[in-house]
């Protein structure tokens, strides 16, 4: 072999603390180079250029690059050696500035340390082989998991992309935290107004299949052909025959059903359309409020229905699709406020959510838009709002921002003077943030033009004074002095958490998500909407707590990401897989049990048998390698022998 | 003499239904059995049982696969059977076990040592087992031996003497010796330094001739011809004859048992040199039942390596 | 070409490529400073991992060998660390047994993003292995690396 080493100095980035000269020539000692250099940077034009002519003009058969990290460069070069007519993966790569250069001053010890690194590059590389990747054509069809904004945003963007699209949502309608809305910040605008003619354009679309009342109930294979079966949960009935013309919602003997839609705020019928604009417009029984099923006998909605959609007998139905790629947009949901017993841990009825605030505001919630409270049915004349219950609160355990509170809770103020006007908001918050276009100009707005009072203090008691609240807070802006405000109504802006089932979905989606379930990305900052899984992509709050426009933005984006993934017939399947020696095989199965992809089949060799990995879904994690007793699968580029090389250059001295 | 007409009752009753019956038969000389092969009443005949019946059959299952045999078993003998089944390296309907109550086997290495100066194993002419007594015969003399002198140390804490699975039992099922491992030949190799323990393996190790009969007699060594120690790809071993390659070969056979070690012993009994090799595999084994409470060979389910658990509460992972 | 003679011990780490590796990349871009003297192999997963590696290196004179990889729940491959996990600890204890002083071996877990605790990592088990001094070498056969070392050129 012929192998050519090339020392980058990426400027001063590791020429300021490695001696790069002195490690080019030191590598002339190593076995197979025959030629060695430094390079001012080894990733620029001329250095890329560099490489390629030193391998024409020294008819080199492998390149090792000691520069910054694979992680970032490796694909570069490896697309340069390929120019110059080399398989891409005769090329290695020593990181001399991220793990030398970087973390350490003594600019000897950093001289022998990169040294030896290109040392090991080169062992492994003079065990390299030629890999081909294998091309796998893709399944034009994007799943998008959560019909929130963000996922109706990526399912209408895919679509008009001209892909297929599937489109899953738990609840029975699409719309999200959205739908629940009143109005949206910083414009005041008509929540239901902006989002329901989307929500339309889902069900319109040619190119998009809705399951709504559904789930995600597993996710084999990979990218370009995800295997997928979703759950459609029982709702009773027959939504091919449902016309949602609501007679059976009217007649519904059994009224005392918890509303999901409106938050709990009054009751609703055991058989409901969630709201008027629900897509798909469609009645589902809920089985626990219903008669028929709780007390055997009933059956109203059946004997009414003028389509004869009701089907107490329906089960749960499993449809199976294969995808190319995946959305999650699962959102979020509000944390459980209870645990506060400072405000009063759900005993007092006129102490509210700020989404339950939003569908008393509602003019299509149970009171019709007219602000009553719970309690009395009274409307409120002093109304407090508590920011930041659950966000930013280490003693339980949710120390981060929810970012979107401060906006709503003005808004909420705002429209608090619109419906009574001769009412007084308090608010009670920590710090106001509001970065965005508009924001801050929308939270001075709110105490300049609308009188609510900010008080800026945490809130340590609410106790009942006759049909008052009594709200003692501290006000740090007046020297820590107590404040008590007598409230009628009570509102708390409880932040958001990951979406009930994030971790059990992350694992079906074979992605990684923090300690808090939210999803992680691909990268904080170039990869937002990626994940480390190829062909699975984030929008919305499943990612991390976020409004509205970041998420429809981020609707789009993941969009695009899937867009620009499909837009390919094939795709290049990575040809650093495992692979069986069959000779060596003794088939005891062991990387069959072990593998996390069911990539290892058994199969009958002339009697014998052995194991055999299905390239297009191995995804190359090497388990089966490090399982297999006599070393008959290999992972090909991070084979045994390649690792013992690397383990011996750096043992042997 | 009961227990051995009762066991050849047993195998010339399954001879019809199997190619094979595998057991012990005398060996080349009356201190040694051997394997016995078994096909017909004949052969049955020379069937023998007893203190001399050291070699674990087990070892033969593997190259019978796709055969219906039979085998003859000790407890421990039963654990190593035990395992090939959990990894289905045997089928359960190909192989019929015969068990029994199994009093222990013959240590040669204590007899050697017992006999001393008074002669060779080899020159013993006859042996005669009288109660708890040995009685051999050699240069013309007897010599009487302590049974419990001359046991081998595995049936000195043996926890499974009647074999755990058998589709034919033979005769009253015995206490067990021990009713817990509690590990003590570790213990008298711990009371060593670290340094002296690896001056001991430098020792030991330096007098490893590589034959492999360490590999050739372990039932589970299941790869057979294509262990890594001999293969080129992939090269985990030089064939230097330096101690550092003749240790890793134990570690690498040692770490390959993890989890599938039945302590059966024949590693070491067959060392031509004696070199205390179970004691790796003894190692790993009480790591493994400590943190996975798993007994290779008794316990079902999947081998402890070969799977996991979200939490592991046994697994103290260090706060760094 | 030596180790910095008396500063420097060996010690070989594995890293998997898609969390400690990444790691171990954010601690260099924060200009975390470290010793110098962790060499880093690149593997794809912890699950890749072979025990054998370890001892391999430990056999072949290293005075520590540090694993990491992604948090448990966080694997890239959904369960190579589950696994590496239960190998390793099984490794660590046979060190013992071979007069290996089990602190000369570490594992543990650090994400892309702890670029911090990769410093501290690699800090604290350096120290803990100069603690511990160069580790005793085996012998080799003299002769016949002699001999191998000879015959090297005419193996291509």
């Amino acid at each position: 072999m012929r192998i050519g080493v090339f020392i980058c100095h990426c400027g001063s980035n590791i020429g300021g603390t490695v001696d790069c000269k002195s490690v080019a020539e030191e590598s002339y000692a190593f076995p197979d180079v025959v030629f060695s250099t430094d390079t001012m940077y080894a990733c620029s034009e001329p250095g890329q250029q560099g490489i390629i002519d030193a391998i024409k003009e020294h008819n080199l058969s492998g390149v090792v690059v000691a520069s910054c990290t694979p992680r970032m460069h490796e694909p570069t070069f490896r697309r340069a050696v390929e120019r110059a007519g080399l398989n891409r993966y005769m090329f290695e790569m020593a990181n001399i500035r991220e793990h030398v250069s970087w973390i350490g001053k003594n600019k000897d010890a950093n001289t022998n340390k990169a040294a030896e690194l290109v040392r090991m590059a080169v062992s492994k590389l003079r065990l390299n082989r030629d890999l081909h990747s294998k091309s796998f054509p893709v399944t034009k069809r994007v799943l998008v998991i959560g019909g929130g904004v963000a996922g109706i945003q990526a399912a209408l963007d895919c679509a008009d992309a001209g892909l297929d699209v599937v489109l899953v949502e738990r609840e029975p309608s699409i719309g999200g935290k959205m739908s629940k809305l009143d109005k949206t910040f910083p414009t005041v605008d008509c929540s239901s107004c902006i989002l329901g003619p989307r929500m339309v354009d889902v069900a319109q679309h040619p190119n998009i299949t809705l399951y709504a009342a559904a789930e995600v109930e597993s996710v084999s294979g990979y990218v370009g052909n995800f295997e997928v079966t979703v759950r459609k949960k029982a709702t009773y009935v027959d939504w091919d025959k449902c016309t949602g013309c609501g007679l059976c919602t009217e007649k519904c003997p059994s009224k005392k059903s918890f509303d999901r839609f409106n938050e709990g705020v009054g009751p609703t019928t055991a058989i409901i359309i969630p709201f008027p604009q629900a897509i798909p417009k469609k009645a589902s029984i809920t089985r626990d409020a219903c008669r028929q099923f709780t007390k055997g006998k009933c059956g109203v909605c059946a004997k009414i229905c003028p389509t004869g959609a009701i089907n107490y007998e329906q089960q749960d139905e499993l449809v199976s699709m294969k995808v190319g790629g995946i959305v999650a947009a699962t959102g979020y949901d509000l944390m459980d406020w209870t645990v506060y017993e400072e405000y009063g841990a759900g005993r007092y009825p006129d102490v509210i959510t700020s989404l339950q605030y939003e569908r008393l505001l509602s003019a299509s919630g149970p009171t019709g838009g007219h602000v009553k409270r719970p309690s009395d049915g009274k409307e409120p004349k002093n109304v407090v709002f508590i920011q930041c219950v659950g966000s930013r609160d280490v003693s339980i355990g949710r120390p981060y921002c929810s970012g979107f509170c401060c906006m709503y809770t003005a808004k909420q103020a705002i429209l608090t003077k619109d419906h009574i006007p001769d009412s007084q908001s308090f608010v009670f918050y920590m710090d106001i943030r509001s970065p965005g276009k508009g924001y801050d100009e929308f939270t001075r707005r709110v105490q300049e033009e609308y009188g609510a009072q900010y008080i800026r203090g945490r809130v340590s008691l609410i106790y009942p004074k006759g049909d008052k609240l009594i709200v003692r807070g501290v006000d740090t802006l007046m020297g820590g002095q107590q404040v008590d405000v007598e409230a009628d109504l009570v509102v708390l802006a409880v932040g958001g958490e990951a979406t009930q089932g994030s971790p059990q979905l992350a694992e079906k989606l074979r992605i990684s998500y923090d300690s808090y379930g939210f999803f992680m990305e691909g990268h904080p900052k170039l990869k937002p909407v990626e994940t480390n899984t190829a062909g699975v992509f984030l929008a919305g709050s499943c990612q991390g707590l976020k409004d509205i426009p970041s998420s429809v933005a981020q609707g789009s984006a993941a969009a695009a990401k899937a867009i620009g993934l499909l837009s390919k017939d094939m795709l290049a399947s990575d040809p650093q897989i495992a692979q069986v020696d069959m000779k060596r095989c003794v088939g005891c199965g062991k990387c069959i049990q072990v593998c996390p992809f069911k990539a290892i089949k058994e199969v009958d060799v002339r009697g014998q048998i052995k194991a055999e990995v299905i390239e297009t879904v191995c995804q190359g994690c090497g388990l089966c390698n490090a399982t297999c007793p006599q070393g008959a699968v290999q992972l090909s580029h991070f084979t045994d022998n390649q690792i013992l090389a690397e383990v011996e250059a750096l043992c042997r001295f | 003499m009961g227990m051995q007409k009762e066991l050849q009752a047993a195998i010339k009753a399954i001879l019809p239904e199997v190619d094979c019956v595998i057991g012990w038969g005398s060996g080349p000389d009356p201190l040694h059995g051997a394997p016995l092969f078994m096909r017909s009443e004949d052969d049955a005949n020379r069937f023998a049982s007893g203190f001399f019946a050291v070699n674990n059959p087990a070892l033969f299952l593997p190259e019978y696969k796709g055969k219906k045999v039979a085998v003859v078993v000790k407890g421990c003998d039963a654990r190593s059977v035990g395992q090939l089944l959990s990894e289905g390296l045997i089928k359960r309907e190909e192989v019929s076990l015969i068990g029994f109550p199994c009093q222990g086997v013959v240590d040669h290495d204590k007899v050697a040592a017992a006999l001393g100066e008074k002669g060779e194993m080899g020159e013993v002419t006859a042996v005669l087992e009288e109660g708890d007594a040995l009685v051999l015969t050699l240069r013309g003399e007897t010599v009487r031996l302590n049974k419990a002198d001359v046991t081998a140390e595995k049936c000195m804490r043996c926890q499974y003497p009647n074999a755990h699975i058998a589709d034919t039992f033979v005769g009253e099922k015995r206490e067990p010796v021990a009713t817990a491992d509690d590990f003590a030949d570790l213990a008298v190799f711990e009371a060593m330094s670290l340094e002296e323990r690896q001056a001991f393996w430098e020792k030991e190790m330096s007098r490893c001739i590589r034959c492999y009969a360490c590999r050739n007699a372990c039932p589970l060594c299941v790869c057979r011809d294509h262990c890594v120690a001999t293969s080129r790809d992939p090269s985990w071993l030089t064939q230097a004859d330096s101690v550092k390659d003749k240790l890793f070969f134990q570690v690498i056979h040692a770490t390959h048992l993890a989890g599938r070690c039945t302590g059966c012993g024949e590693c070491q009994r067959a060392c031509p040199v004696g070199i205390p090799v179970l004691l790796l595999k003894r190692s790993l084994a009480r790591s493994v039942e400590k943190l996975f409470a798993y007994r290779a060979g008794i316990d079902e389910g999947t081998p402890p390596l070969l799977t996991f658990t979200l939490e592991e509460p046994t697994i103290k992972e260090r706060s760094w | 070409m030596s180790v910095l003679e008396g500063k420097e011990l060996r010690i070989v780490g594995f890293l998997c490529n898609w969390c400690s590796y990444g790691g171990a990349d954010t601690a260099g871009v924060g200009r975390f400073s470290q010793p110098t003297d962790l060499r880093i192999v690149r593997v794809p997963c912890s699950g890749r991992i072979n025990p054998l590696f370890i001892m391999k290196a430990l056999l072949s004179g290293a005075d520590g060998v540090l694993v990491s990889g992604c948090h448990p729940r966080d694997c890239h491959y959904a369960e190579g660390n589950y696994y590496a996990r239960r190998r390793l600890e099984v490794l660590k204890g046979l060190l013992p047994t071979l007069g290996i002083d089990p602190r000369r071996f570490e594992y543990t877990w650090v994400s892309a993003s702890e670029g911090q605790r990769w410093q501290h990592v690699v800090d604290t088990f350096t120290q803990q292995v100069h603690t511990l001094g160069p580790a005793k070498r085996l012998p080799d056969a003299p002769e016949l690396a002699a001999l191998a070392a000879r015959l090297e050129p005419l193996r291509n």
